[in-house]
């Protein structure tokens, strides 16, 4: 009769969190160059946030009566949300619209966006401080505040995409049940955040309404709400493409034996890409129509918005659509770069280069607002990369019917 | 300042429509540039078989060496096979599983030259008895040419992998399409397992059949399932 003894079963500890590797093994596969730059990153940028919050804004940041959201609002809030937007888009490309064949992309681009959005949580209960008094929100009924309806939808839609997450979590954990009952969940869950989604991105924009004196007029727009909710599908969109570039190059070794055409998705998601952005030029050149603010276009911030415009927007719809028609993966990848890159470009001018244009004192973030962000998006980084090497994210569960 | 009033200025209404109307015209020239070339239908004459069907006995469906599967060839899970040739270009054709299962066709409809095909994309229409199925590209790529002899001649679409070649492709991504292919000792197992799975779906029907020794004749679908075969031919040819 065979026994297995304990020295040579792996613990689940062993299995599950170290990869199958003793503790020294483990650590010593933690040494590499990247990891020390993360970790250098998180030990300045750990402390930074403590003494946030011990020290205060003023003293943390270059924040004023004049400029009170500055990057932490500006990046990781209104572009990290943003940038989550695949979760939605592909949730609902796949569970929706029943377009089965992007299945093996849903579970990265739900795990993005729900790492999007607590970094997002996190940067933004940064910018707020006295996090105990966040359940306030809940029991006030503050329903004239268009903040209202962005800190409901953040609640409810990072609830959302965490049960989302819990469906290859359970996986990984072996609880079957919980994992079956939460797989038959998935649509209902997606109906929700697409309607939570739509509600969020867009009501980020409506933060901007009110102030139509403050945002230069190239980027105001009384449609300001439609403009975040159509790039926040943009962002999605080259979003997934491009960090599914990334994972297959980084995480090469979980796709052997995984025959996902991700060229062939990407060229895919490069159609709607390209459709979409072309019609996102469009109706940017209306919101300047509308505004009458095309003499506006001379002078630097009319050069700014052209670069925006031209490279960020057009240039990337023409490459997906060249990526799309000629099926070149590299014409696709770099769109998907270009777009990523100008969401970011454009959630950051709206709220830091073209906001308080007018004023003599202009906003520019301290080194400690910097770094924190830097730091948040690292614990991004880490935590996708901790997750993929574990869980049934990138590759099926062996003997799950994922 | 900002003028967001919408009856105030008329000549912001014209270019707000000049831009709508603008866009609405790129936009058809824009989609159909995304979605590539169209494709056309090669029409083919009617052909009428020249024997009449042998009967199928589903006891001699025996896995492997029925259908046959050359070694230098990549075969697509829905019955097309992919050979590269020495200048870089794709030859694509049905197998000869597939030739059995459908049988004689009347019509065979072929990607127009010029036009780009994504692989798992229905490349080729054959239509035999008023109905008509799908044949799957087993590779991505811009078709250089067709075999629009094969929609005249019968017997030239018989020859699965010789003269009854359909269409040729110059494929950009080819080492990534070849993965999602069979070859070799592979693709011939993978043959013999959907004869195993044609000859599941004959037993239940036929029950004790003839050991003959024969080999199984072109149009079993239509022998099998007289009423529904096309819906048996897409099922394995996954159209």
């Amino acid at each position: 009769m065979a026994h297995v003894t304990a020295a040579t079963a792996p613990s689940w500890f062993q299995d599950k969190i170290l990869l199958g590797m003793s503790l020294r093994q483990y650590l010593r596969s933690l040494l590499t160059p990247l990891n020390g730059l993360a970790f250098a990153i998180c030990a300045v940028g750990l402390p930074l946030i403590v003494y946030r919050f011990a020290a205060g804004l003023g003293a943390t940041t270059n924040l004023s009566q004049t400029q009170p959201w500055g990057l932490w609002i500006g990046f990781d809030m209104m572009t990290g949300i943003a940038l989550a937007a695949g979760g939605f888009t592909i949730g609902a490309t796949v569970e929706l619209f029943g377009l089965d064949e992007y299945h093996p992309i849903e579970r990265p681009a739900i795990l993005t966006g729900f790492l999007g959005y607590v970094l997002a949580v996190l940067g933004l209960i940064c910018d707020l401080g006295r996090p105990w008094n966040m359940v306030q929100v809940m029991v006030r009924n503050g329903t004239a505040s268009v903040l209202f309806e962005v800190a409901w939808c953040v609640m409810c839609y990072t609830s959302v995409l965490a049960l989302e997450f819990a469906v290859p979590f359970f996986e990984w954990l072996g609880w079957k049940k919980a994992h079956g009952a939460l797989k038959k969940a998935l649509l209902a869950l997606t109906v929700l955040s697409v309607m939570f989604s739509t509600m969020h991105q867009s009501a980020l924009g409506s933060l901007y309404i009110i102030a139509p004196g403050k945002i230069h007029p190239l980027w105001y727009s009384p449609w300001i709400f439609v403009f975040f909710f159509i790039t926040a599908i943009i962002a999605g969109i080259s979003m997934v493409i491009f960090e599914g570039a990334i994972s297959h190059i980084t995480f090469h070794k979980l796709f052997q034996g995984h025959h996902v055409d991700f060229d062939k998705l990407s060229i895919g998601l490069a159609k709607a890409g390209a459709l979409v952005t072309f019609a996102y030029f469009f109706l940017r050149l209306q919101g300047v129509a509308d505004a009458h603010a095309w003499g506006e276009i001379k002078g630097f911030y009319g050069a700014w918005w052209l670069v925006e415009m031209l490279g960020f927007v057009l240039l990337p719809s023409l490459l997906y659509a060249y990526g799309a028609r000629n099926r070149s993966v590299k014409a696709v990848r770099l769109a998907a770069t270009l777009g990523v890159a100008g969401v970011v470009l454009n959630r950051l001018n709206i709220s830091l280069v073209a906001y308080n244009w007018n004023q003599a004192q202009r906003y520019l973030p301290s080194w400690m607002e910097i770094w924190v962000s830097l730091t948040l998006v690292t614990l991004g980084v880490l935590s996708f990369r901790w997750i993929v090497n574990r869980m049934p994210v990138l590759r099926p569960m062996a003997g799950s019917g994922h | 300042m900002f003028g967001h009033d919408f009856l105030s200025n008329y000549s912001a209404k014209l270019i707000e429509y000049a831009l709508a109307v603008a866009y609405l015209v790129l936009f058809v020239g824009y989609w159909r540039y995304v979605q590539g070339g169209k494709r056309v239908e090669v029409p083919a004459r009617k052909w009428v078989p020249q024997a009449e069907p042998v009967p199928v006995h589903a006891g001699a469906l025996a896995p492997a060496g029925w259908f046959q599967v050359p070694a230098d060839l990549w075969v697509h899970p829905g019955h097309t096979w992919a050979r590269l040739e020495s200048d870089g270009a794709v030859t694509v054709g049905l197998d000869d599983f597939g030739h059995k299962l459908i049988g004689p066709v009347g019509r065979v409809g072929l990607p127009a030259p010029g036009s780009s095909l994504a692989q798992g994309e229905i490349a080729v229409r054959l239509g035999a008895e008023g109905a008509s199925v799908g044949l799957i590209s087993p590779v991505e790529g811009t078709v250089t040419a067709v075999n629009g002899a094969v929609s005249s001649d019968p017997e030239r679409f018989a020859d699965a992998y010789g003269r009854g070649w359909l269409f040729q492709v110059r494929p950009p991504r080819l080492e990534a399409n070849l993965k999602q292919l069979f070859a070799g000792e592979a693709a011939r197992r993978w043959t013999e397992e959907e004869g195993q799975r044609l000859s599941a779906r004959m037993s239940p029907d036929m029950g004790q059949v003839l050991q003959d020794g024969g080999v199984p004749i072109h149009g079993i679908a239509r022998e099998l399932e007289p009423a529904r075969w096309a819906d048996l031919v897409r099922d394995f040819f996954r159209s």
